[in-house]
């Protein structure tokens, strides 16, 4: 029981330092669209290791927290966030093996799929729904996916897990 | 886990996950729910993570106005070297016609805080708010033109709706002032530019593409003379009643790091203020 709540904390520990790193150093890596998504990379890190209705309901948190950022259509990303959450924690037996690149893979494909649905549910914009999902959401999912790979590495024991490559 | 105890926690994380969407799609509905949910966010759980971004945004800037202005510096060493006559008669002429103050409207510079979601830059969160002096439908610009305008304010921060949205709109016209028309965002499903659209045009005017479109000043929320866009050529219109133009912007809010709220702007043309030096 210790052990579990050890783990637990450390777990917070991770997800309030990707918070942290969410507002004090993203806005320092240039340009927004593609700079790393901090706060999904915590979602997905918590989802892997919850239940569906937890990860959903954290989701939801987490999307309402960008949707009070950027209030062009309040609620688009509580939904994206929610459905993302769920589904990461709902396949995590199927999608997540102890495999840096397996791991990278679902974080970058949780990116592009979040980007996907807030679109879908804001409406079209000026720019049209083609190049937010072919140029900037695949480059922000691959600047995640490394981050998230960083991540891993750096807090594998912290984070219980023993990656292969 | 016993089979039973299993289903029990399946149909909790289902009817979880069933309340969150069903919360989402509420405040899609009825975005009145959602935005007093999202202010209450804004001025509690997020004050301390805001503050940082700004700091973060406020170093970035700082950094980058450094570089910009030892750059500046080198290169005015340089042509100091072989320019100087010229450039003394530069800084002369400059004085003279008062170019130093172009922006004669109060105004208040604002951080813009960029965020990771895609919708970013439809919305645009500043690090100004009513404590500064911001108010509700005050104006915002950037250095190249038209940026939004302030749809909310909090004491520290406030939200501007840009020019991206798909509410947004604006009265314009020509930069002679011979067309006017309303300004509004190209919404498209299939674009690969950020475009907007000159609406309302009457159909005996024409537009040549290269026109510059800037704000009429009717209405009262918009100072007349601020750049919108350009004029890139004339889009099919269905109705027949009416002329539609497709404009290219002249700022783009996506990539806004800092913006001026113009305060009390007054009804005298804000034109001269952007216009760009002659001489270098």
């Amino acid at each position: 029981m210790i052990s579990i709540r050890a783990d637990r904390s450390r777990l917070w520990v991770v997800l309030l330092l990707l918070v942290v790193l969410h507002f004090g150093l993203r806005p320092r890596l240039g340009y927004p669209l593609i700079a790393p998504d901090f706060l999904l990379l915590a979602l997905i890190l918590y989802a892997m290791r919850s239940r569906p209705g937890a990860a959903a309901v954290a989701g939801f948190l987490v999307g309402l927290v960008g949707d009070a950022m950027v209030p062009a259509r309040i609620g688009a990303g509580a939904l994206a966030h929610t459905v993302v959450g769920y589904l990461a924690a709902w396949g995590r037996a199927v999608f997540f093996p102890d495999n840096l690149f397996i791991n990278g893979l679902v974080i970058a494909l949780a990116v592009w799929a979040r980007t996907a649905i807030q679109l879908v549910a804001s409406g079209p914009g000026p720019g049209g729904l083609l190049v937010p999902l072919l140029v900037w959401a695949p480059l922000q999912a691959l600047t995640t996916a490394l981050t998230a790979g960083l991540v891993l590495v750096v807090f594998q024991r912290w984070l219980d897990i023993r990656l292969d490559a | 886990m016993a089979p039973g105890a299993d289903r029990t926690h399946s149909r909790r994380d289902s009817l979880l996950f069933a309340a969150c969407v069903v919360l989402s799609v509420a405040m899609l509905v009825q975005p009145a729910w959602g935005e007093r949910a999202t202010g209450l966010i804004r001025r509690s759980v997020l004050v301390p993570f805001l503050w940082l971004q700004e700091r973060a945004e406020a170093s970035r800037t700082t950094r980058s106005a450094f570089d910009r202005l030892r750059a500046e510096r080198d290169s005015a060493a340089h042509a100091a070297q072989f320019l100087s006559s010229l450039r003394a008669e530069n800084v002369r002429l400059r004085g003279l016609l008062g170019l130093g103050e172009r922006l004669r409207t109060d105004y208040i510079a604002a951080e813009v805080l960029h965020q990771a979601m895609p919708t970013d830059g439809r919305t645009l969160l500043l690090s100004a708010g009513s404590r500064a002096g911001v108010r509700q439908f005050d104006p915002v610009v950037g250095a190249e033109g038209l940026i939004g305008v302030v749809r909310t304010v909090e004491p520290e921060r406030s939200i501007a709706m840009t020019w991206a949205h798909p509410e947004f709109r604006a009265s314009t016209f020509t930069q002679q002032g011979e067309v006017f028309g309303v300004i509004a965002p190209a919404t498209q499903l299939t674009g690969s530019e950020q475009l907007l659209q000159l609406r309302g045009v009457a159909i005996r005017d024409s537009v040549p593409a290269g026109t510059l479109v800037v704000t009429s000043g009717l209405g009262g929320v918009y100072p007349a003379g601020i750049p919108v866009g350009t004029v890139l050529g004339s889009a099919p219109e269905e109705t027949g009643w009416e002329r539609v133009y497709v404009v290219r912007p002249a700022a783009s809010p996506a990539a806004a790091t800092q913006v001026l709220i113009l305060r009390h702007p007054s009804a005298a043309s804000l034109g001269r203020a952007f216009q760009p030096d002659s001489a270098p």
